[in-house]
């Protein structure tokens, strides 16, 4: 299988690390947050959709040019919708935290 | 206490034996060469600066920064397109190249350096068949429509990255390619090349005596 | 007259003339020990055939006699072992190994003798071996199974047998890319290859036969006008004369996978006794193809009737091959069995051939289009076969005018054709059903793969041609080609008309899977006994399980199923179909990866030096590391390493720890980052310290410990362990670029960068000031405990120095560009050498780290907290960091979690074994008293006992209590003491002098 990687073209799938779903975002953790962060932590840390179609999930293109990269792939054909560098990939300058 | 002696060493000291090595007598297949003591240094932007690093990089070597999956020849270094808003400055003349002082003043609040030049080695191959034994070690398509003179890539080489470009045609019109593999890895990798091009027969240079 | 039955001497079924076998290159082999002659272009198979040779093996199950079946990769029954000694290979197909000078082959299967084979009994005790007959057998008692049943079960079963040596030949990988992929060099392939080359496309054609042509090898034809063989030749020069098309041959797409990946097996010089000098024996191809055409071809199927297993018995398309290609007669006398015109079309090859026709058996009773004059036609059905071990004598008819036996030496059967359709299955499609062909097609193929010519039931050459040339002028035009295909090919489309005949159901035992001896009542057992799913029917019969994967048996396997139960075939379906379509030598698999290049090896860069000293290395991930320098002298590893610990503890050593990941951290946010990384605070870290850091992933468990050192304002040198460098990199940058792309911060890994030595003893001072510069202030207050900076070093030489230690001694780490490793190990020896300096490996370096309770890779093994680790209070409180909330959970802090404990066995020469569970004092080993485990043990001379570090719940408030050690490996239990991790130094006095 071949991967588009939005920097560096169609490579290879052994260059890619898998990671997972890329929907869930890390809760803000203030110092004093509580059973209420916890379980928000819980959820992001844990709990995932089962989703048989497209989802948006996390790639590492750690054997190429080293970007974190959104990936719409499909679990049950393995098409590859789109691919999409991650916010903080590059230099792009990004205001705020977290993803866009 | 005397002084001590500082010898550089190759990591590809007993590995490269220079020579004719695997089959037939005619012109070898491949060609294979190492040159060490080279100059590298690999630079990122900082965040938004882009166009402030392409601006001082014009300024120290003559060039713009290289556009994606290309090298850029400067005047006095290569500079190699190695993933977004980064690339590594080459030079195999490392007393003609500007020191790495020099660099980290050009590029003083707009790009982050780190060091390169003992972490990476570089490996050339060349010849006509070439492309045959680079297509046992790499993924890439080599076509000339895909992966012209001038083209630059990060990929994996035996789970190992390297940074990997064509450079200009040999003498002999034949296709030649430089890599940049990571010391440790240096060994290893020489192995599997110099196996991968026994079949076409393979002309190993000394160290240093690389085109 | 063309093609006499005047034979060759000595191959006494081989054509005087005809054929593309080359009769002035005679190649002598043996099989069976018997020496034979065949000639360039044969196969294995074609020179057996040649040479009269029907009994070629013995059967699987019931060691029935078995000859040769087919021509192609579809052959279930003609398996040998090819070659001798280190490069015997079982289970080969005679119909594809080519013929080489010396040729070496053996049957299988039969003891003692392929004539005489004892075994060949199974076949009178046939009624109990029916399906699922080892499920049932065997079942009871449980124990029998692996110390009786299984072994006698291996000797009995099985085919042939592997060298048992290594093989000495080599294998490689490759991959190749093109804009068109053409599966499959016959009329259907070479149409498609020369439509898409002609417009430009980047093409490559593969075929897994010696050359390309396909059926027009065996059946030739009229193509535009001319002879088909004449058309080949005239295809192939051109495809050769395109620059943009390769062909490749000997070479089998065994998959496709993901996104038009393919799977592709080159045997490079298998038609070699051995591969030349230099060469593959096989190469693995991954040919990334961005549109394919498969032209597979169809495979001709079997009917199932009593004694089709026979030898002398084959495919009517094989005998066309055998006659035809390889001027080899199959039989004098041929009788036919088909239920299809294209059967009808080995009428003329067995006649020019110059040998006889009996007659032809044709359900239909009457013969297909075509001048078949003369030839005697008898409507019905083949019932019994005659003969013995050596073949054919008789063919039993049960037909119109009854039972009658009719004389012939060998029987060509057709059942119709199968579209070779497996490539389009790999993805789960399913294929369709078509009665007129009555065969299954394909129904939806991959992504990016048209199915062309027969392999789409576009069974006639004219439509071959047609078919694959579209497929390719499309597939070029789809791929970006902007060049004209041409005009295609064109050739009659002759009749193909067929009545559907299975099976003939009288009595006798019927073969539907030669190569795993499943029979017809197989089949109709496992429906009576309610395995009706075609899944099921397989496993339970072990249909089409064999090597060659059910090739001619799956479809006419289900079609008995569908008749038994009563269905459609189109409802009964097919099983799953899975790559590899083809065997595929694990050799090919594994490539160039196997003995000393199994994986990449990462040298240190001192390794040279190290070697020259005759270091013993270990491996630790990819890294080779020197594991101890044993001197003349020392006869055990444990004399060295206790020899290099002293050495340390009293003098001074070095080690080189280049393997630990060094990470460039930059960028004006570099400090806030590494604050959300690890777990302790290193914003105020000042410029020119070291600090160790811990790490957690976001579950709250450690993930990696190091040392980072400030350098600059805006620059931070991370170390991770050996182990974890990579993981660690790609979890910075995921905090980079995904969690925290706000921050400006840089990553890059200076791992190979540095050549670093850990230089540690109370005479390390003494080594140091031999080495740098005289202007460098080396004392305690000059260079104190975890300061950084860069030295000059006599010789000049910039060096960086950390003032760390992970032995306990007063340490330092000293670090110069990789370049000049051999120089600094050698320059650390002359420098040392008046304090007895000694290079130290990984085992005292571990001994090290045991005696002074740090733990590593052991303890840090993805279970253990901070706090289980003793490293809670490290957490700062003013600040969010990565793991922060989770590792906070009730679960990784209740206070019977096993924490990190020093274990010391009571009686002092009592050896501590890792991996040894902890139980309290009089308990009884089990789940219900396990409180934990030893993860770490050395002998230690400075305790002068072996000791170690362990996990044990409660352990913080258990020092000095005596409990037991548990080993039920070794069958061992011993008392040992829990005690502080820090056997040496606790103080920690000696690290600050």
């Amino acid at each position: 299988m071949r991967i588009a990687c939005p920097f560096c073209g169609a490579r290879d799938s052994g260059e890619f690390t898998y990671l997972g779903d890329a929907s869930p975002k890390r809760p803000a953790a203030p110092l004093d947050g509580g059973a209420a962060v916890e379980e928000q932590f819980y959820d992001y840390v844990y709990l995932r959709d089962n989703v048989a179609g497209f989802t948006r999930e996390y790639w590492y293109h750690g054997g190429g040019c080293r970007s974190w990269l959104i990936a719409e792939r499909s679990t049950t054909t393995h098409e590859f919708k789109s691919v999409a560098a991650a916010p903080g990939a590059g230099a792009a300058k990004t205001a705020q935290a977290g993803e866009r | 206490m005397p002084d001590f002696l500082w010898n550089s060493q190759s990591p590809l000291e007993k590995a490269v034996i220079a020579g004719r090595h695997g089959a037939g007598k005619g012109t070898p297949g491949v060609s294979l060469s190492h040159v060490g003591d080279i100059a590298l240094v690999q630079v990122m932007a900082r965040r938004g600066r882009n166009a402030d690093v392409a601006k001082a990089a014009k300024k120290l070597f003559g060039t713009e920064t290289p556009a994606m999956l290309k090298v850029a020849n400067g005047k006095s270094a290569t500079l190699i397109w190695s993933g977004p808003d980064q690339f590594l400055a080459f030079s195999q003349q490392p007393r003609s190249a500007p020191s790495l002082e020099q660099m980290e003043e050009a590029f003083a609040g707009t790009a982050s350096l780190s060091n390169q030049s003992d972490g990476r080695c570089l490996i050339r191959i060349s010849g006509p068949s070439a492309n045959d034994a680079l297509a046992k070690l790499t993924s890439l398509d080599l076509h000339d429509s895909v992966f012209p003179v001038g083209a630059a890539a990060t990929t994996s080489i035996d789970h190992t990255a390297v940074n990997f470009w064509r450079e200009a045609d040999d003498a002999g019109a034949n296709p030649a390619y430089a890599m940049l593999v990571f010391t440790s890895f240096a060994d290893t990798l020489w192995h599997l090349i110099v196996d991968s091009s026994l079949e076409y027969g393979v002309e190993v240079a000394a160290i240093g005596a690389g085109h | 007259m063309e093609g006499s039955t005047r034979t060759v001497a000595g191959q006494s079924h081989r054509l005087g003339s005809g054929g593309q076998i080359d009769r002035n290159a005679p190649l002598n082999f043996t099989f069976d020990g018997k020496t034979m002659t065949g000639f360039a272009g044969d196969t294995l198979a074609s020179a057996l055939v040649a040479n009269g040779v029907r009994l070629v093996g013995r059967s699987f199950k019931y060691h029935r006699p078995r000859g040769i079946l087919t021509a192609g990769p579809e052959e279930p029954n003609a398996l040998v072992e090819l070659r001798t000694g280190a490069r015997r290979e079982a289970n080969t197909r005679a119909t594809t190994a080519e013929l080489y000078d010396g040729l070496v082959a053996q049957s299988q299967n039969r003891w003692p003798s392929l004539r005489n084979d004892l075994m060949s009994v199974n076949s009178l005790f046939s009624p109990i071996f029916v399906a699922g007959f080892y499920y049932k057998t065997f079942m009871w008692p449980a124990k029998f199974w692996e110390a009786l049943y299984e072994p006698a079960i291996r000797r009995a079963a099985g085919l042939g047998k592997t060298a048992g040596i290594a093989d000495p030949d080599h294998y490689d990988k490759a991959w190749a890319h093109c804009d068109v992929l053409v599966v499959g060099g016959g009329a259907t392939g070479l149409a498609a290859a020369l439509a898409a080359g002609r417009a430009g496309a980047r093409v490559i054609i593969c075929d897994d036969d010696s050359r390309l042509g396909g059926r027009l090898l065996s059946d030739g034809g009229e193509i535009d006008g001319i002879d088909a063989l004449d058309w080949l030749q005239g295809a192939i020069a051109e495809l050769s004369s395109l620059p943009n098309v390769r062909i490749m041959t000997r070479t089998a797409v065994f998959g496709v996978y993901d996104g038009g990946d393919f799977g592709v097996l080159e045997r490079v010089n298998d038609h070699l006794p051995q591969p030349p000098e230099h060469q593959v024996r096989q190469r693995l191809w991954r040919i990334s193809a961005k549109r394919s055409i498969v032209g597979a071809g169809a495979i001709e199927r079997p009917i199932v009737f009593p004694g089709n297993d026979r030898p002398a018995v084959m495919m009517a398309s094989a005998v066309r091959t055998y006659v035809n290609r390889f001027a080899a007669l199959p039989g004098k006398r041929i009788a036919l069995f088909v239920n299809n015109d294209d059967g009808w079309s080995t009428v003329d090859a067995i006649r020019r051939a110059g040998a006889e026709v009996a007659a032809v058996i044709d359900p239909r009773g009457k013969a297909a289009v075509g001048d078949y004059s003369g030839v005697r036609v008898v409507q019905g059905v083949v019932s019994d076969v005659g003969g013995g071990v050596d073949g054919v004598s008789s063919v039993t008819v049960n037909g119109a005018g009854g039972i009658q036996k009719i004389e012939a030496d060998c029987l060509a059967m057709s059942g119709g054709w199968n579209p070779n359709l497996a490539l389009s299955c790999f993805h789960r499609g399913k294929p369709a059903w078509r009665d007129d062909i009555a065969a299954f097609v394909p129904a939806n193929a991959p992504t990016g793969m048209t199915m062309a010519g027969a392999a789409n039931g576009d069974l006639s050459l004219g439509a071959c041609l047609r078919t694959g040339h579209a497929a390719g002028a499309m597939a070029a035009a789809e791929a970006g080609a902007k060049g004209k295909a041409g005009n295609a090919a064109k050739a009659s489309d002759e009749a193909f008309a067929i009545k559907p005949l299975w099976h003939v159901q009288v009595k006798g035992k019927a073969f539907v899977d030669f190569q795993h001896d499943v029979t017809a009542s197989d089949v109709q057992l496992a429906q009576r006994e309610g395995f009706e799913s075609v899944e099921h029917l397989k496993r339970y019969t072990t249909l089409g399980m064999a090597t060659d994967q059910g090739k001619t048996s799956n479809v006419t396997g289900l079609a008995i199923m569908a008749d038994a139960v009563g269905r459609s075939i189109a409802d009964t379906g097919t099983t799953v179909y899975r790559p590899p379509y083809a065997p595929v030598a694990i050799g090919a698999l594994a490539g160039h990866n196997r003995d000393e290049n199994f994986h990449a090896t990462r040298l240190t860069p001192s390794h040279h030096w190290a070697a020259e000293r005759g270091a013993v290395f270990v491996d630790t991930g990819l890294w080779k590391r020197a594991q101890w320098f044993p001197l003349p002298g020392e006869t055990d590893w444990l004399q060295s390493v206790t020899r290099e610990v002293l050495a340390v503890r009293n003098g001074v050593g070095f080690c080189d720890v280049s393997t630990l990941g060094k990470v460039d951290v930059r960028g004006a946010d570099a400090g806030t980052f590494l604050d959300r990384v690890y777990i302790n605070a290193f914003a105020s870290l000042a410029v020119g310290k070291a600090r160790y850091g811990l790490m957690l992933r976001e579950d709250g468990i450690v993930m990696d410990d190091g040392t980072t050192s400030r350098l600059a304002e805006d620059h931070y040198l991370m170390t991770t362990t050996t182990a974890k460098a990579g993981p660690v990199m790609q979890h910075l940058e995921f905090c980079r670029q995904v969690l925290w792309p706000e921050l400006d911060v840089q990553l890059s890994s200076a791992t190979d960068q540095w050549a670093q030595f850990s230089i540690a003893g109370p005479r390390t001072r003494d080594l140091l000031q031999a080495l740098v510069d005289p202007s460098e202030d080396m004392s305690n207050e000059g260079f104190p405990f975890m300061g950084v900076r860069t030295v000059k070093l006599r010789g000049g030489m910039d060096a960086r120095l950390f003032r760390i230690s992970f032995s306990g001694e007063m340490a330092f780490e000293i670090a110069v560009p990789a370049r000049y490793g051999g120089a600094m190990a050698r320059n650390l020896m002359i420098a040392g050498e008046p304090f007895g300096v000694t290079p130290y490996g990984t085992e005292a370096l571990g001994v090290m780290r045991i005696e002074k309770g740090h733990v590593a890779g052991p303890e840090l093994n993805g279970t253990t907290t901070a706090g289980d680790l003793g490293l809670g209070k490290m957490a700062s409180k003013k600040k969010d960091f990565i793991g922060r909330v989770l590792s906070q959970r009730e679960a990784l802090t209740a206070p019977d979690r096993q924490v990190v404990v020093g274990i010391r066995p009571l009686d002092k020469a009592r050896r501590l074994r890792s991996g040894a569970h902890i139980i309290p004092k009089g308990g009884i080993p089990g789940p219900e008293t396990d409180q934990g485990y030893v993860t770490s043990v050395c002998f230690s001379p400075t305790q002068n006992q072996w000791l170690g570090l362990g996990l044990v719940s409660h352990g913080a408030e258990r020092h000095g209590e005596i409990v037991k050690a548990h080993d039920p490996l070794r069958n061992e239990t011993y008392d040992v003491e829990l005690c502080s991790p820090v056997f040496y130094d606790p103080e920690g006095v000696r690290q600050r002098a």
